[in-house]
């Protein structure tokens, strides 16, 4: 699996916050500087936010490059809307935009994210009850979440590809042009589902720059946006899944039946979440929303503006949800066509590898991994360029670190050697000995 | 036969903050040695049902597991009030839980039969005012 983050060698002092803040456990200092272990990474972000020092970064496109080549054929993001001091109505900011060599492609945007509830909601409405609950496929974290710890899942993730590709999928279609098509994304999450597509298929969206990078250059050029007038219904229902509950709304709006619905937001949310839907806890439920950033989207680490702002200022949006006849049936055209909105590949487990491919073997090292860890500190201090004492005793059994990385067991051998040097001391060889 | 892996984990009574924590490390344990992700669910669903029953029933116990090469075994023992009718227990739907536990969300009479359901093997011994052990053993080679 790849991942998204970047790392400055020269910005980062080893220090452990950033390994603390993993999930996952991802990361580890070796020799003074971090680590990543990309097999473990989800792209949630939380890195980053604990990097005091700014060492860690996101590995995006460069935006002055794409900009520079021309019109720039771009899919914004719903977070994208909310960043500039007001909410700014994606017909607004495609027509100011324009001007700027920027070609939004809201329109195949709002048809993707409509096609997607749509689909969603036919396919929940299809499923016999003891499959169910679905789990959202929007946010690509919470995907590799379960491909690495939670692949009893798999088989719940809606099989419903991410809008953001089904509306590049559509431009494509539409224009039958070869232009790339640059995403405007919110969290390195969003960066590695194009570099790095879940089903494997290369993504129809070719280059990725943070929504920061995008919206402070536009500022700096002096970027106006109106003021919108909220009492008139916006028929933007995408702006909505910026914000936690925005997909499972539009998903039950779109229901033929009433569904058991739930949205989450943040990490330990999630986790906890996914946990309790494995234990079987979840029956009666259609449908689940997960969101590894707080309060959705806008807890981005790519999206620069305040997440309560962003969120106060999507929240007093007054969406239209009631389907015009026109629009149900194009809606049915699309739905009919599955190439477009289903996931073809089957998403695979990506469980991080066992102690050893034989059970007596691994039951071997599963037992000197405890005996190793019953002799450690268990204060989890991090000294040792690890998250927790486990995970010391785990990374020495899988033969990828030393008992002495730990710096109390390095001080206690140091003091054994120093009391043997002391009784050594007092030792005199026979022939020295005088008789008394 | 080498010796089994052992896990051991007090569960007190009315605690449904940590309750989990034995799932949790069985899961973990089941997966570092490489077992499917079947055998890990179904031993954590065990785990997890047992322990809730240890919180709400049991008046608090001990779980414990032990791994070899060819099975999990699983055992719940508290000195908890025992189990009047066994017959009925099992039964799903049945319960006896208070209304705390069944605002918490829990008590909805599922965790005997959902333990029984995951495991290859489904023991219960119990006697009224002396306590209630179950023991539970899922096979390897079984469901992969």
């Amino acid at each position: 699996m790849a991942h998204s983050i970047k790392i400055s060698y020269s910005a980062c002092r080893g220090c452990v916050n950033c390994i603390k803040s993993c999930p996952t456990e991802a990361i580890r200092v070796i020799n003074g500087s971090i680590t990543i272990i990309k097999d473990l990474c989800v792209d949630c972000g939380e890195c980053l936010r604990a990097c005091a020092r700014k060492a860690l970064g996101l590995d995006e496109d460069d935006w002055e490059l794409i900009h520079a080549h021309g019109l720039v054929e771009a899919v914004p993001d719903p977070v994208f809307f909310a960043q500039f001091g007001s909410f700014w109505y994606p017909d607004a900011a495609r027509g100011a935009l324009m001007e700027r060599g920027i070609d939004l492609l809201t329109d195949e945007a709002e048809d993707a994210f409509d096609l997607s509830a749509y689909a969603s909601a036919r396919v929940i409405e299809n499923r016999s009850s003891d499959q169910l609950p679905l789990i959202s496929t929007y946010c690509p974290s919470v995907i590799r979440l379960i491909q690495l710890q939670f692949p009893e899942l798999l088989s719940r993730l809606i099989p419903v590809e991410n809008p953001l590709e089904i509306a590049a999928e559509l431009w494509r279609a539409r224009t039958k042009s070869y232009a790339p098509l640059t995403l405007f994304a919110p969290c390195p999450a969003k960066i590695t589902l194009i570099r790095d597509p879940i089903g494997g298929e290369p993504s129809p969206i070719q280059h990725i720059v943070a929504i920061r990078k995008v919206v402070h250059t536009l500022m700096a050029s002096g970027v106006k946006v109106e003021k919108f007038d909220k009492s008139v219904p916006s028929n933007w229902r995408s702006a909505t899944w910026a914000i936690r509950g925005g997909e499972t709304k539009h998903i039950s709006r779109f229901a033929s039946r009433e569904l058991t619905v739930l949205a989450v937001s943040g990490l330990r949310n999630t986790m906890d979440l996914l946990q309790q839907i494995e234990l079987g806890r979840f029956r009666g439920v259609d449908f689940v929303e997960c969101r590894t950033c707080d309060l959705g989207c806008f807890g981005g680490v790519a999206a620069p503006e305040s997440r309560f702002l962003a969120y106060l200022r999507n929240r007093h949006i007054e969406t239209e949800w009631n389907l015009t006849p026109e629009r149900a049936a194009e809606l049915a055209v699309m739905y009919e066509n599955t190439k477009l909105w289903k996931v073809r590949n089957s998403i695979q487990s990506k469980q991080r590898l066992p102690l050893s491919s034989d059970l007596l073997e691994a039951m071997s090292r599963m037992k000197q991994m405890k005996a190793i860890f019953a002799e450690l500190p268990h204060i989890d201090c991090g000294a040792c360029g690890r998250p927790s004492c486990k995970a010391m005793a785990e990374d020495i059994v899988r033969e990828q670190g030393e008992i002495t990385d730990c710096v109390f067991k390095l001080r206690e051998g140091i003091s054994s050697l120093a009391n043997q040097i002391l009784s050594l001391a007092d030792v005199q060889p026979q022939t020295l000995r005088k008789p008394r | 036969m080498s010796e089994p892996i052992h896990i051991e984990h007090d569960v007190a009574a009315d605690d449904y903050q940590l309750a989990g924590a034995a799932s949790n490390n069985v899961k973990e344990t089941l997966k570092m040695l490489g077992l499917s992700s079947s055998i890990c669910r179904r031993a954590a669903i065990i785990t997890y049902e047992a322990e809730m029953n240890l919180v709400i029933h049991g008046g608090g116990g001990r779980i414990a597991a032990n791994i070899d090469q060819e099975s999990v075994e699983i055992m719940a023992v508290d000195r908890g009030p025992g189990i009047p009718n066994v017959e009925l227990a099992i039964q799903e739907g049945f319960t006896t839980a208070g209304d705390r536990a069944r605002e918490m969300g829990f008590g909805a009479g599922m965790g005997l039969p959902n333990i029984k359901r995951n495991a290859d093997i489904f023991e219960i011994d119990t006697e009224v005012g002396a306590g209630t052990t179950v023991r539970t053993v899922i096979y390897f080679q079984h469901g992969q």
